[in-house]
């Protein structure tokens, strides 16, 4: 074996421990949240919170993150488990898309990576919203059957299933299990990729910085195969090269919503057809939107955000 | 779910606990996430071990139907099944995968990556991170301006009267010209590991002294180095040991750049801090 070949086993083993290790206890936080959810949390609990109205209702799932923050690795099997307990799957993924980034620990480790930078964390937390919405909006459109799994399609039964500790252990060791897998397996590519594809120190790397066609796209293409957890993310972009701040934007707000060990936590309750379809829909909205921000935010307040 | 898959994931349940458990008690956890994170994942740890235990004893005893009831589409096909009505046991076709294929995909990395790592990246991986680049550094927007009362009152000295600098603030003073008069020529020790130097390093007279820093884990590790430079060549003590250098702080323009250099006095190896990490705030 070569040195390098042996240097990237190494590291490969470095980061993908890295990341389980971090992101274990997440999984495990979510899935025990998720198993006694699926137990005890009556059918359509959440009928009785969330506004009638379904526009209205994909609006405040939206801001939950607010009240309920989670990360990207811990939300997926809560939402799994309370879309088959009747939350309606368009506000689901509002919540999902959002509460990573919309959350007050993503929001203060954003303001104090960019300098204090009210202006900074405040657009990263008004995108993330927007798209989040603007996506459970169009879902809510869309009939169920064509985006989610059919294990996760859930259908009105008669018979009473028992709400025991029993059953909500049972619950939970079986989404941990499920849940378990594809994020190792998603791990298992953002480890691969970043020790054999992206060097973000190479030259290719920094001249896409001084592009403005391709600096958006790249650094949501680093987002996702970095994987980084929605609250270190902005100590990352804040320092990243030269790319100015709507590249950095749309990192900090494309990356939690899309990453490749999210692909495979999504797969738990989306078709792959749909995830394909919403990192397709992410990319686009996440890259113009960030343009759009970095334009506003420049011709309002006349200056270029940068760390 | 029957009840011996119960069992088998109630056991790989207990050893994904234990891997957690067996990073934080051999604290080889420090390598690998910052120090807010430790004492998670020794609650993680026992919190997956208690479910995998509860679940190798008490297997499938009563089991909440928890899957989906996709009468209606089940990627086109129907799948009729009768169910009875109040009863605790659902037999539907679970749609997760069984334990031998999560076994495999989840063990085998598992294992493979204990085997192969050294709890450190190598200089490839830490070139990646940065080790030998200019670090793009986020600047406190509320610190003072720095005086030389400032540095008085706020770094510490060493025995001998060096100021005990941080990588990081050499790099944050470089370029500014009113602050880098303070500290240019001031004599200052520097803690961190030492490797080889591969920039800007003709004469063979450098090596480089560098910190990593993180905010949860190593993943999002970046790297921050500083030339040392020596009268000369000199290999002792190896690359990768953690040592304590003195000298002399000073600037050099490279290629339009500003950056910090340290011509050495004395280096001596010193023992590893409780954390390789320097923390982001």
């Amino acid at each position: 074996m070569t040195d390098v070949r042996e240097a990237q086993l190494q590291d490969g083993s470095f980061e993908f421990l890295a990341i389980f290790l971090e992101g274990l206890p997440f999984i495990f936080l979510g899935t025990l949240v998720s198993g006694f959810l699926g137990t005890y949390l009556p059918r359509n609990a959440f009928e009785k919170f969330l506004p009638k109205n379904r526009s209205a209702a994909i609006l405040v799932s939206g801001l939950l993150g607010a009240i309920f923050p989670v990360c990207e690795c811990a939300v997926v099997p809560v939402i799994r488990r309370l879309v088959k307990n009747g939350l309606p799957a368009s506000c689901a993924l509002a919540y999902m898309l959002a509460a990573p980034i919309f959350n007050p620990v993503t929001a203060i480790s954003t303001y104090k990576a960019f300098n204090n930078s009210y202006l900074v964390s405040g657009s990263r937390l008004a995108m993330g919203y927007l798209i989040a919405v603007a996506v459970g909006l169009i879902m809510a459109r869309v009939a169920h059957k064509h985006f989610l799994k059919p294990s996760a399609l859930e259908e009105s039964h008669e018979h009473q299933h028992p709400r025991t500790l029993s059953a909500a252990m049972n619950n939970s060791l079986r989404d941990l299990m499920d849940v378990g897998l594809y994020f190792t397996i998603g791990v298992i590519l953002t480890s691969l990729l970043k020790t054999t594809v992206i060097d973000p120190t190479s030259d290719f790397w920094k001249g896409l910085a001084e592009n403005s066609l391709a600096a958006t796209p790249a650094m949501m293409i680093l987002a996702f195969i970095l994987s980084l957890c929605s609250t270190s993310d902005a100590f990352i972009a804040a320092n990243i090269g030269n790319f100015k701040y709507g590249p950095k934007l749309a990192f900090m707000v494309f990356g939690p919503m899309m990453d490749a060990k999210l692909i495979f936590l999504y797969s738990t309750v989306f078709r792959w057809k749909f995830i394909l379809f919403l990192c397709l829909g992410l990319f686009i909205g996440s890259g113009a939107l960030s343009l759009f921000f970095e334009h506003v935010i420049e011709a309002n307040w006349n200056q270029e955000v940068t760390p | 779910m029957t009840a011996l898959h119960t069992r088998l994931f109630g056991l790989l349940a207990t050893i994904w606990g234990g891997v957690l458990i067996y990073f934080y008690t051999t604290m080889r956890v420090k390598e690998y996430l910052a120090p807010d994170f430790h004492h998670l994942i020794m609650i993680g740890g026992i919190g997956i071990i208690i479910l995998g235990v509860y679940s190798l004893l008490n297997p499938s005893s009563e089991t909440a139907c928890d899957h989906g009831h996709a009468h209606h589409d089940c990627d086109g096909h129907d799948h009729g099944h009768d169910h009875d009505k109040n009863s605790a046991d659902c037999h539907h076709e679970h749609e997760g995968h069984g334990p031998g294929i999560t076994y495999v995909l989840t063990l085998l990395p598992l294992i493979g990556a204990l085997y192969f790592t050294q709890d450190k990246l190598s200089n490839l991986g830490l070139t990646k991170k940065g080790l030998y680049e200019i670090p793009n550094l986020t600047a406190p927007a509320d610190a003072p301006p720095f005086t030389r009362e400032d540095l008085e009152k706020r770094i510490p000295k060493n025995a001998n009267g060096e100021f005990q600098l941080s990588l990081v603030t050499a790099y944050y003073v470089a370029g500014d010209r009113e602050v880098e008069g303070i500290f240019n020529n001031l004599p200052v020790e520097f803690e961190g590991r030492i490797v080889e130097e591969k920039v800007n390093n003709e004469n063979g007279f450098r090596r480089r002294i560098y910190r990593s820093m993180i905010t949860c884990c190593a993943a999002d590790m970046s790297v921050v180095g500083i030339s040392l430079e020596f009268d000369a060549p000199s290999a002792d003590p190896p690359n990768e040991t953690w040592v304590k250098a003195s000298g002399i702080l000073t600037f050099e323009d490279i290629k339009g750049d500003r950056l910090p250099l340290l011509k050495v006095s004395k280096v001596v190896a010193t023992e590893e801090p409780y954390s390789e990490f320097l923390l982001r705030e």
